[in-house]
């Protein structure tokens, strides 16, 4: 066997009721690996991202983070989703706690680091995404691309292996959406690997190392950035491609 | 002095209603009525706490078998009068409990709290938190509920389990926005521990009562109001400022009148100087 992948998704499907969102879905992202994931509003994108730590329960088909399979009861999903990082469109920083405590609270609830540790990592981690002098505010006096950043600060301070990244851009003034693009470009050029749902192209070409595209609950396409953008040749991608330049 | 209280007594209405001799005389008795109403809250409120938690977690469980009882409690609740919740369980408790009369009249139940006695004490708590648990429950549900969902995924998503979630992210954030709700049903329990003058119990009204009984005349209905506003206008007060405080942290900006009459003195303190 080659490298064990970081995450292996094998023919996973969910459905909400009687709508089935996810019909069967392949994929392995290998450790290092930067996987841009695109398709319409509605497509099972964020369906799909959610799978993964189990924030929604798959309703069949497995998933693995390294060694560990998410889909397995028997595992402590806990255990796991300290080792995935996720961002979402909506920032979800807790309105009550500043920007540091923000980033320190999981440090020392779920990871039991001591006060003083738990402090140190979250003050290198605002200011690796550029926010120290912005520690001891409350994200309510933060711009929308100043919360996201705290938020990828937060995920990064547990250390995860593998990041999950939600249209963390979508929400966000376009002036904004370079500094949060910037901060997730040096992540993976750093070696992150990272899931991101995004339709940010400029970004994909840049630091992706695959382009996927999901449609109608399952990946139509995938290839180099270059391949499904330049020359796409499933009918689906060539039209949502069309549409969104 | 003499001759003010004189000249108002002589005035029929204010003799009936408001007179400053009988209020006088019966501040002793209301004073007592006002401690024991006081001690009936705090123990009562203070109980309740827990119970409309327990009661909101209940009802927002997937599991029917837990949620079906705690929406029919709470329904049943809030939807008849106190007064007949209290007759009810006041009159009901000693039937249910066995060795009531033993315990009644036992040493125990002769402690005396804040001027009632215990067997009494723990029946009018009993109805107390059963009535104000209830809609405490309806605070704190809708209240955690109204902490988007995205809070709780985000805790999630870093690892805490539920229980640290609820802990840590959503019951602070709840708290602090029903604050005031919850100081209101404070207030109106208060009000509502008058009806326990129905079961004999002397708190403020019965005490009132009495001594109208005895000079037949209002007025010491009117001291013990008083007895009630003197708690009720303060913390009506509290509560407007919190919910003016709370619109401040949820939207990052003070009310439009506060900003505009900051704005305003800056300009004259500008003018001023110039
Ligand atoms: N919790 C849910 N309950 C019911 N339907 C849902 C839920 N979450 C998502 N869906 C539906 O699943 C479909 C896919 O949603 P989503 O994964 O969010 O798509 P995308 O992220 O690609 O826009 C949509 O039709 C959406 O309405
Ligand atoms: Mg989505």
């Amino acid at each position: 066997m080659t490298e064990q992948a970081m995450v292996r998704i094998e023919d996973l499907h969910k459905s909400f009721g009687a709508l089935e969102v996810l019909k069967g879905v392949d994929l392995e992202v290998a450790r290092g690996e930067v996987v841009v994931i695109l398709g319409p509003s509605g497509s099972g994108k964020s369906t799909m991202l959610r799978c993964v730590n189990r924030l929604e329960e798959p309703t069949s088909g497995r998933i693995f983070i390294e060694n560990d399979e998410v889909t397995d009861h028997k595992t402590n999903i806990n255990h796991i989703r300290a080792r995935v990082g996720m961002v979402f469109q909506s920032f979800n920083l807790f309105p009550h706690l500043t920007a540091k405590s923000n980033v320190m609270l999981a440090l020392r609830k779920v990871k039991k680091i001591s006060k003083e540790e738990a402090e140190q990592i979250a003050l290198e981690g605002l200011a690796r995404v550029g926010l120290d002098d912005k520690a001891d505010v409350y994200p309510i006096m933060l711009s929308g691309g100043q919360q996201q950043r705290v938020a990828i600060a937060r995920a990064l301070a547990m250390d995860p292996h593998v990041m999950l990244f939600d249209e963390v851009t979508s929400a966000l003034d376009p002036e904004l959406v370079r500094e949060v693009l910037d901060v997730m470009k040096g992540l993976a050029k750093g070696g992150m690997t990272m899931l991101v749902v995004t339709h940010e192209m400029g970004f994909a070409r840049d630091v992706a190392s695959r382009a996927v595209f999901m449609d109608e609950g399952v990946i139509q396409e995938q290839g180099t950035p270059e391949e499904v953008f330049d020359n796409p040749q499933n009918e689906r991608t060539k039209d949502f491609l069309g549409h969104i330049r | 002095m003499e001759g003010i209280i004189e000249y108002l007594e002589s005035i029929k209405f204010v003799h009936l209603f408001m007179s400053p001799t009988i209020i006088w005389q019966s501040l002793p008795l209301l004073w007592k009525g006002f401690q024991a109403a006081a001690a009936l809250l705090i123990v009562g409120y203070l109980l309740s706490l827990p119970a409309g938690l327990t009661a909101a977690f209940m009802k927002m469980s997937r599991n029917p078998i837990v949620r079906i009882p705690a929406t029919f409690y709470i329904d049943f609740i809030r939807g008849t009068p106190l007064l007949v919740q209290i007759l009810v369980i006041y009159f009901g408790f000693p039937l249910l409990m066995p060795g009531w009369r033993e315990f009644a009249t036992g040493p125990i139940g002769q402690i005396s709290v804040a001027g009632i006695d215990m067997s009494q004490f723990v029946r009018a708590i009993a109805a107390l938190v059963i009535n104000s648990g209830a809609y405490l429950a309806e605070i704190f549900r809708a209240g955690i509920q109204s902490i988007s969902k995205g809070q709780l995924e985000a805790a999630r998503s870093l690892g805490m389990t539920t229980m640290q979630a609820m802990t840590y992210v959503i019951i602070p954030q709840t708290v602090r926005r029903i604050l005031p709700t919850m100081m209101s049903e404070f207030i109106l329990l208060f009000k509502d521990t008058a009806l326990f003058f129905a079961v004999g119990i002397f708190e403020l009204t019965l005490q009132a009562r009495t001594i109208q009984a005895r000079t037949f005349n209002m007025s010491p209905y009117i001291g013990a109001a008083g007895f009630y506003l003197m708690l009720t206008l303060p913390l009506g007060r509290l509560v407007a400022y919190l919910e003016a405080k709370l619109a401040v942290s949820e939207t990052g900006r003070e009310p439009e009148n506060r900003q505009e009459r900051k704005r305003r003195k800056a300009a004259r303190a500008k003018e001023a100087s110039a």
